[in-house]
């Protein structure tokens, strides 16, 4: 039981950003982007999958069998991502959770331990019919692809990330890399600058900037520094750009680009998508 | 609208002062100054070394920034709209509080070269100088113990950020009259993003305090140090920069660059709890 429900809220978190997971998933230098991006999204099902066979009992002995496998595939991926020297958070419970990959695998055995136990205390048991159980299970593989292809545009962005009006720029943990976001008005763009895209949002953020009146802005990037200095090169932005730890970032969206404004220190609107049009950033004095 | 036929003398007048304009010299539209200040995370690679005086300026015009390459005559204006870099005559370069004010176009006839954009690098060649504008994370990595001398006066982005960074007086005040005898190893890459925002306020910290029973030794970590052997082996190094504490010869704690960190605050903290 412990177990299902610990799959299931780690299937749920990695299904609310399947994108990221399918970065972490790429960090690993095992599988390339490509077939990241299929294996995340299958291992998010299937861990709900086996969270459900576990909850309910459908086979309960082979469904242990099954979260004991996974439980070893990922100590053995977390053990050859230390060798290689990765020190950053594994994604097991998605983006907004993050323990080191000691931790990782310290809380992997224990649960695989847990899973030894469970298929000793659930010897004899027969559990739910192999007709009833297949149905279960179908249903919540289809739900679960489910919820990983439409979680992105879910309107769940207030919840699971924290960015949110009101918040402070110091809640944000921007302060260190922006400090001048404490007082005026700035209008903040999350951007990815490897993205095609970021130049033609460059060339209206541009344009925003032109505008007598209309707050400056900062780009912020959880792209690296080469990346950075690409993009100032291709874009030509006429606002400052900064590149952000993106663990630090990363907690501010699930997608890119999104665009916040700041006054005096709090974040004052939302904007997803597409920088606002720059006649709703005018103040009635020229700052 | 009823228009009024032009008069002969009007005529006259007219034809006289378009004669008198075209007399005239050509005369250079007075160009305007711009304001630009170091970007100290650009490098300036001159015939493949970096020129100690080589700056990289951004300047408050949009997608144009000022490159002074001391080998060169003039100082050289890249203009990114336009593809091109213009030769400015180094008398037209005025500096001001901390950076220049430099025209924001070349005068007539003043040499202009192209650039090539290669990812995050810029190059060209000015003068028969092939310059390359780079990350300075791009810049051949410092390795092996290093002298903190000798590393600000290689890295401006760590002189910089040092000079840049306000510690607050009552730690260094704090860590500066520590008694006991401490030692710390700070394994840190002049590679890493992390390192160039943390290590010049932790460099600054130790310089100010100036302590002399503190004994700092900085170690430069090369890329894939995992696999290079080194003075960062067997020290359980995981993250870069690691900030190694030892005091009276017992390793007590080690420091990292969590955001926003306050490396005076953190080994004020330390040494407290450790009297």
């Amino acid at each position: 039981m412990t177990l299902g429900l610990v799959f299931l809220a780690a299937g749920i978190l990695k299904a609310l950003d399947p994108a990221e997971f399918a970065h972490q998933v790429q960090e690993y230098g095992i599988l390339g982007a490509r077939l990241s991006a299929q294996v995340a999204p299958a291992l998010i099902v299937l861990e709900l999958v086996l969270a459900v066979a576990l909850l309910v009992g459908v086979r309960p002995r082979l469904a242990g069998l099954g979260a004991i496998a996974l439980l070893a595939g990922f100590i053995l991926i977390e053990a050859y991502g230390m060798s290689i020297g990765k020190t950053g958070s594994c994604g097991c419970f998605g983006a907004y959770v993050q323990r080191t990959p000691g931790q990782v695998i310290a809380e992997d055995i224990l649960f695989a331990g847990l899973a030894v136990l469970a298929l000793w205390g659930l010897a004899g048991w027969p559990g739910m019919s192999l007709q009833r159980g297949a149905a279960v299970l179908l249903g919540t593989g289809a739900l679960s692809l489910a919820l990983v292809l439409a979680s992105p545009s879910l309107p769940i962005d207030p919840y699971v990330t924290r960015l949110a009006v009101g918040r402070s720029v110091g809640d944000l943990a921007l302060l260190d890399k922006a400090p001048q976001l404490s007082e005026g008005r700035h209008l903040v763009a999350l951007i990815d600058v490897t993205d095609p895209r970021a130049v033609d949002t460059a060339t209206v953020l541009n344009g925003i900037v032109s505008r007598p009146g209309a707050p400056p802005v900062l780009a912020l990037t959880p792209g690296t520094e080469e990346e950075k200095a690409a993009f100032l090169w291709t874009a030509a932005p006429a606002f400052e750009t900064e590149n952000v730890d993106r663990a630090v970032l990363k907690r501010l969206y699930r997608r890119l680009p999104r665009f916040f404004l700041v006054e005096s220190g709090r974040v004052a609107a939302i904007f997803d998508g597409a920088p606002p049009a720059a006649e709703d950033l005018l103040s009635s004095e020229p700052s | 609208m009823i228009r009024k036929p032009a008069t002969p003398a009007r005529h006259g007048l007219f034809a006289a002062a378009l004669a008198v304009l075209a007399l005239l010299p050509a005369a250079p539209a007075a160009a305007q100054s711009i304001t630009c200040r170091p970007n100290y995370d650009f490098a300036v690679e001159v015939e493949g070394s970096f020129p100690e005086g080589a700056k990289f300026y951004q300047s408050d015009a949009r997608g144009k920034f000022f490159i002074d390459v001391p080998a060169c005559t003039t100082g050289l204006l890249m203009d990114l709209p336009s593809k091109k870099i213009q030769a400015i005559p180094r008398n037209q370069v005025k500096p001001t509080n901390g950076g220049v004010e430099v025209p924001d176009a070349a005068p007539n006839g003043a040499p202009a070269y192209a650039f090539s954009i290669d990812g995050p690098v810029i190059q060209f060649e000015a003068e028969a100088k092939k310059v390359r504008i780079l990350p300075v994370l791009m810049r051949p990595p410092l390795v092996g113990p290093i002298d903190l001398a000798a590393l600000v006066a290689d890295r401006p982005e760590y002189r910089e950020g040092m000079k840049a960074y306000s510690p607050d007086p009552t730690a260094i005040a704090r860590i500066g009259k520590y008694p006991k005898k401490v030692q710390i190893d700070a394994f840190f890459a002049t590679w890493c993003s992390h390192c160039k925002d943390h290590m010049p306020k932790f460099l600054r910290v130790m310089s100010d305090a100036k302590n002399p029973n503190i004994k700092l030794n900085l170690y430069g970590v090369p890329k894939g140090w995992t696999l290079v052997a080194g003075p960062w082996q067997g020290r359980n190094i995981n993250n870069i920069p690691t900030i190694i504490v030892k005091i009276d010869g017992r390793e007590i704690t080690r420091m990292g660059s969590q955001p926003g960190a306050t490396p005076e605050i953190e080994l004020a903290e330390i040494f407290q709890a450790v009297r």
